[in-house]
């Protein structure tokens, strides 16, 4: 069958333009399409959910710009979440290209969308190199590491670090990674220094946390725009005076989905062909 | 309310991600630009990055300003120093013993890291109960087990895969084919969700206000 091999080689650039549409009509008009949450992600969320007003956790935003689509979706649900309990936001930054960026943005979203107050709500302390010896040093004293936030103030000067010396006077450690970081702050923090760890990882991280999550290491993870999508589900139900928000993961899910099922359509419709096509040959027509 | 036009970061940001974009269609000279661009700025944002939030604070300002109780920063100041005499051909070889320190460091971190924080809690994660649980439990735990043990089979190379080895080491392939399957599915959605990211921005942050304000003016 001639018109099937002609099919076969289509030009990959009309494949492109049609996930450019299928990408492009969801966004400008969104579909609204149900978001399912898995148990992974609502460990996260109930573990924030049974802390107390006054509490701390400690956000690391180990990753840069080329990632913010599927992550800054969660620190902002994350952080919104922690605004509405109460709870402090120690920022940091293990990645260097655009950490610390990613950090002070989120951050001016928090304060601009429910009004928290840099140095009392929330504290960005910047990027550090070292990765794992910043890690460990962490865990006997924050200052060694960060003598001064991110704006060059010293730390003691800071009301949110009183009374915070280590990661033993926080509640959890959340890290939303990029390449091996994730990683790190479970088999390196959690595992020498017991305190609880979730992990926002990339979608193309995100299988190999599920091994952690099973064996209890990380108390959970959220994997991609996915569970972005999730998180922000969860803290819109649990405060629906967040619904003007925005919910980022929540629209780009609706493209996830259009998109998904473009590609779907292709690699049955290739296989169809391919297999019309060898049928031919076999037969010699 | 009159619709602002976007501001000049907006145009840059948008020309460049649509001149990556145009690679799409073929390699040219306005892809090429953009890559360049891109990866000369990380570099210098990386280099300055680092110059203000760690040599600044954590070593220039408490060795130069305090030097008296942070004399021992001078330790791992001419340790880096000494990595940068690789560059000098006569000095090369000095360089490697800021190298043996720096790798002796990550392997005894790695080393306690892995062993402490992998090994052990993923076996002890394996070690599951196959009785006194919902049956649906057991069938996963079941999984969990045989995947484990199949795969690590098909990893042993110290004898030929015959017999039995043969079947337990091809049941592995196919565990690590669904975990291959459902890491490329990831993939894609990740992938999707930059052309989401990207395209949200170039949408909903520079064509939406450069067509409303033409539109109402």
């Amino acid at each position: 069958m001639k018109w099937a091999q002609k099919l076969l080689l289509v030009d990959r650039r009309i494949i492109f333009l049609l996930v450019f549409l299928g990408a492009l009509i969801p966004i400008l008009s969104p579909i609204g399409l149900i978001v399912q949450v898995s148990p992974p992600v609502r460990a996260i969320f109930d573990r924030v959910e049974r802390m107390q007003a006054g509490d701390a956790i400690l956000l690391s935003f180990d990753y840069g710009p080329s990632d913010g689509p599927e992550l800054d979706p969660m620190a902002n649900a994350i952080l919104r979440h922690c605004n509405k309990k109460g709870i402090k936001v120690l920022g940091i930054s293990l990645f260097p290209l655009g950490g610390v960026d990613m950090a002070f943005a989120r951050m001016a979203d928090l304060t601009r969308d429910l009004g928290g107050q840099n140095g009392i709500d929330w504290v960005n302390l910047g990027y550090k190199d070292g990765g794992q010896a910043a890690m460990k040093l962490m865990g006997e004293d924050f200052t060694a590491v960060f003598p001064t936030d991110a704006d060059g103030v010293p730390i003691e000067e800071i009301p949110l670090m009183q009374g915070i010396r280590n990661y033993g006077d926080l509640e959890m450690a959340i890290s939303l990674a990029t390449s091996v970081l994730g990683e790190w702050w479970i088999n390196l923090v959690n595992a020498q220094f017991g305190i609880d760890v979730a992990v926002g990882s990339t979608a193309v991280s995100a299988p190999k946390y599920y091994a952690y999550v099973e064996a209890k290491q990380a108390i959970g993870v959220m994997g991609g725009m996915k569970g972005a999508s999730e998180y922000e589900e969860l803290v819109e139900r649990a405060y629906p005076d967040l619904a003007g928000l925005s919910r980022t993961a929540t629209v780009g899910m609706d493209v996830q989905s259009i998109v998904h099922l473009v590609i779907i359509f292709f690699i049955i419709f290739g296989n169809i062909m391919y297999v019309l096509t060898q049928r031919t040959r076999r037969e010699g027509i | 309310m009159p619709v602002q036009l976007p501001g000049f970061g907006e145009w840059v940001a948008a020309f460049l991600t649509l001149a990556v974009f145009s690679f799409l269609y073929r390699d040219n000279v306005i892809y090429r630009v953009a890559e360049s661009v891109f990866a000369g700025i990380s570099f210098g944002y990386y280099v300055g990055l680092a110059r203000i939030n760690t040599l600044q604070p954590n070593l220039f300002e408490p060795l130069f300003g305090d030097f008296s109780n942070h004399w021992i920063l001078i330790f791992p100041f001419v340790l880096g120093v000494m990595l940068y005499l690789r560059y000098v051909p006569k000095l090369a070889w000095i360089s490697n013993w800021s190298l043996a320190i720096y790798i002796g460091y990550y392997i005894g971190v790695n080393l306690t890291q892995r062993l402490h924080g992998e090994i052990l809690p993923q076996a002890k994660g394996t070690m599951l109960p196959l009785a006194g649980e919902p049956f649906g439990q057991i069938l996963c735990n079941l999984v969990v087990i045989v995947g484990v043990v199949t795969v690590l089979v098909y990893f042993f190379f110290s004898s030929p895969h015959r017999g039995p080895l043969k079947v337990t080491a091809k049941l592995g392939i196919y565990f690590l084919m669904i975990s291959f399957g459902a890491s490329f599915g990831y993939t894609v959605m990740g992938r999707i969700s930059l052309l989401i990211g990207r395209l949200t921005f170039v949408v909903n942050d520079w064509a939406r206000p450069v067509v409303q304000s033409v539109i109402g003016s």
